[in-house]
């Protein structure tokens, strides 16, 4: 047959030497044995301790897709692959600004012909809140999610999402802010 | 005079290179590359042999001419033609039931090996069935005209899915015999060899008897073992979660009890209108399957149990002493 499929590639491909790639493939297997954990763990932070009412923060998404997993960037490469996508539920007192995603990798795997645009590992997205202009000081919580598809080297888990709680507190004008985070927060690309 | 070592007089000093000077370092470089390669071809050798004699043959015994080939679960869906599709309609030939999805990659790279397939074998007792488990047939439609797929196609569904034991990969593929028994299972791409060598086995066989000479070709992995799912269980007023135990009374408590419970996989609802709604969300499915642990231990089973308290707010991840930002979900 003319036609060969990921596995066969795979092998005949790969210049890594023949332990490293046989580990990988069992740790694969050994991830895909457990495809019941989630593929991505997902938290927000805030740039800032608490915010004021009438302004607007920058939050953090920190998501981490599992070892020998990869999600597709929110701008894939080929039109088909499903983007990963944070999305804030609508709230009366918050508004979300932009949402800035991290670039992806070009990363060339068996199953396709060209290089697919992907993350892995650490992935963080950036998010710019406005809070509304009558706000009462207190802890308010947003609900959003991280959504994403996920595949390893030879197979495909179905599009899911990870629920993430955006915890944030609204302090009176005359409390001062403390920047917290910052290391996060200067690797994103705010516009 | 200085006091040489026997070492030192042994070697002459034109050919002595102290240790960091950049003649040795290549060459311990390599002593260690070659330490590191030998090591991983042993580990190499020992895992292949662990794998031959005894994780694998351990899954084949699962799978294997031991007479537990389990029958193909029987559906009925209407393609993407418009056109019946039913697998009982297929009985006496050799089935490759594909189940894949336009979004998925590994899926998509096997489609063309499938076509050649059919072509191959179509005239001899053979039927591909693709089912997609794409959310809308629309991208299907436009996919199978792009390839100029050759065989039905049908959008199937979540308790299709478990019907076969669950698919929480795609690809997954089952190989179901001329008697209509399951004969493999290959999740992920597989090469088309793989699929080719099991057809040609299958065809030879009987629609009347089990063939129990068959061998699964090409690599088997853990999650290529045959487990179907439970009717009982995927038909049960709670999808997924054994309620066979229950009595009619003891199930109304039961569902009311998941009525008070959120649910954390973020879909904002109940445990049993998550589990009604969204029968794949592994997450409301082990918290059901947690509650009717509780509920059979803790409350017995002559009595019903009365239902859980309402939810609290911190129940729901949120500060009792300050405003929620969303209206709490119904």
């Amino acid at each position: 047959m003319e036609l060969q499929t990921a596995k066969k590639r795979d092998l005949g491909k790969m210049r890594m030497p023949l332990g490293v790639l046989v580990l990988t493939l069992m740790a694969a297997s050994l991830g895909w044995a457990q495809s019941n954990i989630p593929v991505v763990e997902a938290h927000a932070v805030m740039a800032t301790d608490a915010m004021h009412a009438d302004s607007m923060v920058k939050l953090a998404v920190l998501a981490q897709v599992a070892a020998g997993y990869h999600i597709n960037d929110h701008m894939p490469s080929l039109d088909y692959l499903i983007p990963t996508k944070f999305e804030v539920e609508p709230s009366g007192q918050f508004t979300v600004k932009s949402v800035v995603y991290p670039k992806g990798t070009l990363k060339k795997f068996p199953f396709s012909d060209v290089p697919l645009s992907v993350y892995e590992g650490k992935v963080v997205v950036g998010m710019v809140l406005q809070a509304g202009k009558t706000m009462p000081a207190g802890t308010y919580t947003l609900k959003a999610k991280f959504a994403y598809q996920a595949c390893n080297d030879h197979a495909c888990l179905g599009p899911t999402s990870v629920p993430v709680a955006l915890t944030i507190k609204v302090v009176p004008h005359n409390v001062p802010l403390k920047a917290v985070e910052t290391d996060v927060f200067q690797r994103i690309k705010f516009e | 005079m200085e006091e040489q070592t026997p070492m030192e007089n042994k070697t002459p000093p034109e050919s002595t290179a102290p240790e960091s000077s950049p003649q040795e370092k290549p060459s311990a470089a390599r002593s260690k590359l070659l330490v590191g390669a030998a090591l991983a071809i042993a580990l190499v050798i020992g895992l292949y042999y662990m794998n031959r004699y005894w994780i694998a043959p351990a899954v084949r015994a699962q799978s294997k001419g031991d007479g537990s080939h389990p029958a193909a679960p029987a559906f009925s869906l209407t393609d993407i033609t418009g056109q019946p599709l039913k697998l009982s309609d297929f009985h006496g030939k050799v089935v490759v039931l594909d189940f894949w999805a336009t979004w998925c990659g590994p899926c998509r790279i096997e489609i063309p090996g499938f076509i050649v397939l059919q072509k191959r074998y179509g005239t001899q007792g053979f039927a591909m069935i693709g089912i997609s488990m794409d959310d809308s047939p629309e991208p299907v439609v436009d996919f199978y005209k792009e390839l100029q797929m050759n065989y039905p196609v049908a959008v199937g569904n979540g308790r299709m899915g478990e019907l076969y034991g669950g698919i929480p990969g795609l690809p997954t593929t089952f190989l179901i015999g001329r008697d209509g028994r399951i004969y493999a299972k290959h999740v992920g791409a597989t090469d088309p060899a793989v699929f080719e060598s099991e057809i040609k086995q299958l065809l030879a066989g009987s629609p009347e008897s089990e063939d129990k000479t068959f061998h699964q070709a090409g690599p088997i992995f853990e999650e290529d073992k045959v487990e179907l799912g439970d009717p009982a269980v995927i038909d049960s007023e709670v999808p997924g979660v054994d309620l066979t135990k229950l009595t009619a009374d003891q199930k109304e408590a039961f569902k009311k009890k998941l009525e008070n419970q959120h649910c954390t996989c973020g879909c904002n609802r109940n445990l049993l209108d998550c589990r009604l709604n969204d029968r794949s969300c592994s997450i409301s499915k082990k918290l059901a399957k947690d509650q009717l642990e509780a509920f059979l231990n803790g409350k017995g089973t002559g009595s019903v149990s009365p239902p859980a308290p309402p939810p609290t707010s911190k129940d729901k991840g949120t500060d009792d002493a300050t405003p929620p930002a969303t209206p709490p979900s119904k």
